[in-house]
């Protein structure tokens, strides 16, 4: 409890966590609301339409942007103890390192799954609100309940990733800028030119969890987005938590081998 | 490992810790009396922070052993209770005031916040209490460095290099900080290159050169006469 303790003052007392639940709230909102003249436009190509349940869902889903906040979060957690070098005052107080990692690892998963589900609730409300105004179909019913309860499970995991990252990558700038190019290029990329392997890396296991039910085809460029063969719901977020499992163990066995300066 | 009257409270037995190719310590054997101010000299590269980085479980030793009280740092059941260290001084979360910094430490280590303004009033540090460490001088953070060392109000302090970034007027109090602290039987190891010093400060002195051992004992046996320079000198071989 007392490393615990110590650890979550360490969040608390830093602006930057603050400053980050905010960038994340603006952007479940703003990329919910911006969404609406791009879902508009693909209703113009009968492709996907606001007067239809799926449509609707599909901008509201767009709440869950902010989950890479929680795995910068994460990521954070650990590396800043490189960076600052104060990873030796940390073992210093609590030597026996695997209890240092557990707990940065349950640290981070609180913090990278309230701050998910504050960025998905607030891009949930700005996306009602924006869609009140306009003359569309009514979403399904579960996708409230479900897309928080998504955002939990996806910040929790992304927030134990970046704690796994930060401990490869003991640079933060480079772990933060890796962890980035990786979730918001090269795995939507792999999602969309490989769905056979990409529905089972972390951004189409995050589709999945959102049971949207999309089959979208850019003629233009040649790809698109066809959920139909990804994974039901709970099966996606236990993979997801599989993910967050192995990284865990990863974070554990990089800590505990390395000489600490 | 403790006999009456000579009690050790740090022991290094035949540590050798390699990296790769290189041999940073070289089977050093060495022990710290409790009590006294033993001075860790050597220079740059001898294997000194390396040592001290060992004792306290930063560093896995590639064989041998570095003992406080007669077991490895990491089965302390309350380190900061037993040890206190000074290992780099620029190991604060720069975002954080001074007191935010200690806070997060006693949290860690289960010790009372009522102790911090107390210690930053014995480093002379009230006035930045709660200013954040990014604008923190050299001096300054070796002060602060100083007052986490003592937060568990441990019986052992291990001190790397503690004078570093210490004007004149702040060498001279850290002299005398330290001495007080042995008055109240606190055992200090205490690694420095600034021989004039130590010689002022130090009851015991353990000399390595090339991670090996070179020479250890009371600085008066060890010196022979000479200065600790001179003798510094003559013992690792690059005297004139």
């Amino acid at each position: 409890m007392n490393l615990l303790k110590s650890e979550l003052l360490k969040l608390i007392y830093q602006r930057r966590t603050w400053g980050l639940l905010v960038a994340a709230v603006l952007l479940g909102i703003v990329a919910t609301v911006a969404s609406l003249p791009a879902i508009e436009r693909l209703g113009g190509n009968q492709l996907l339409a606001l007067n239809t349940a799926d449509g609707v869902d599909a901008i509201y889903a767009k709440a869950l942007g902010g989950y890479i906040f929680a795995l910068i979060i994460g990521v954070t957690i650990m590396s800043s103890e490189f960076h600052q070098h104060t990873a030796i005052a940390t073992f210093l107080a609590t030597p026996k390192r695997i209890r240092v990692v557990s707990t940065k690892v349950i640290v981070a998963a609180i913090a990278g799954g309230l701050m998910n589900v504050i960025s998905a609730g607030a891009g949930l409300i700005g996306g009602k609100l924006a869609l009140s105004t306009m003359k569309v179909a009514q979403p399904h019913s579960y996708i409230f309940v479900n897309y928080v309860l998504a955002a939990l499970v996806i910040g929790v995991v992304m927030g134990i990733m970046g704690v796994a990252v930060g401990t490869l990558i003991r640079n933060q700038m480079a772990a933060v800028t890796s962890s980035l190019i990786w979730f918001m290029l090269i795995d939507r990329l792999l999602a969309a030119f490989w769905p056979e392997g990409g529905k089972y890396l972390p951004s189409g296991l995050i589709t999945a969890m959102m049971n949207l039910h999309l089959n979208i085809q850019d003629k233009a460029i040649g790809f698109g987005l066809n959920t139909a063969d990804y994974l039901d719901p709970i099966p996606a977020a236990g993979l997801m938590l599989v993910y967050g499992l192995v990284f865990t163990v990863i974070a554990v066995f990089t800590t505990l081998r390395r000489d600490i300066d | 490992m403790s006999t009456e009257g000579n009690k050790t409270s740090i022991e290094f037995r035949n540590l050798v810790k390699k990296y790769k190719d290189v041999t940073a310590v070289n089977g050093l054997s060495a022990q710290i009396e409790t009590g006294k101010i033993t001075g860790f000299v050597g220079p740059n590269g001898a294997g000194k922070s390396t040592a001290l980085r060992c004792l306290l479980g930063l560093a896995e030793n590639t064989s041998g052993e570095a003992l406080i009280d007669g077991a490895p740092y990491a089965s302390l059941s309350s380190p900061l209770t037993k040890v206190g260290a000074v290992l780099d001084s620029s190991g604060f979360n720069q975002a954080l005031t001074a007191h935010q910094n200690l806070a997060v430490i006693c949290a860690a280590a289960g010790i009372s916040t009522n102790r911090i303004d107390e210690l930053l009033a014995l480093v002379e540090l009230s006035h930045a209490r709660n200013k954040r460490t990014k604008g923190f001088s050299l001096g300054m953070k070796q002060r602060l460095s100083l007052a986490v060392a003592l937060l568990g109000d441990p019986e052992i302090l291990v001190l790397d290099e503690p004078a570093n970034g210490l004007d004149p007027i702040g060498i001279a109090w850290l002299r005398d900080f330290l001495r007080a602290l042995a008055n109240q039987g606190k055992t200090i190891l205490v690694s420095s290159h600034q021989l004039a010093e130590m010689q002022h400060t130090v009851d015991d002195v353990i000399i390595i050169n090339h991670g090996t051992l070179v020479a250890t004992g009371p600085i008066s046996e060890v010196t022979g006469g000479q200065s600790l320079e001179e003798a510094f000198l003559r013992l690792i071989g690059a005297g004139a």
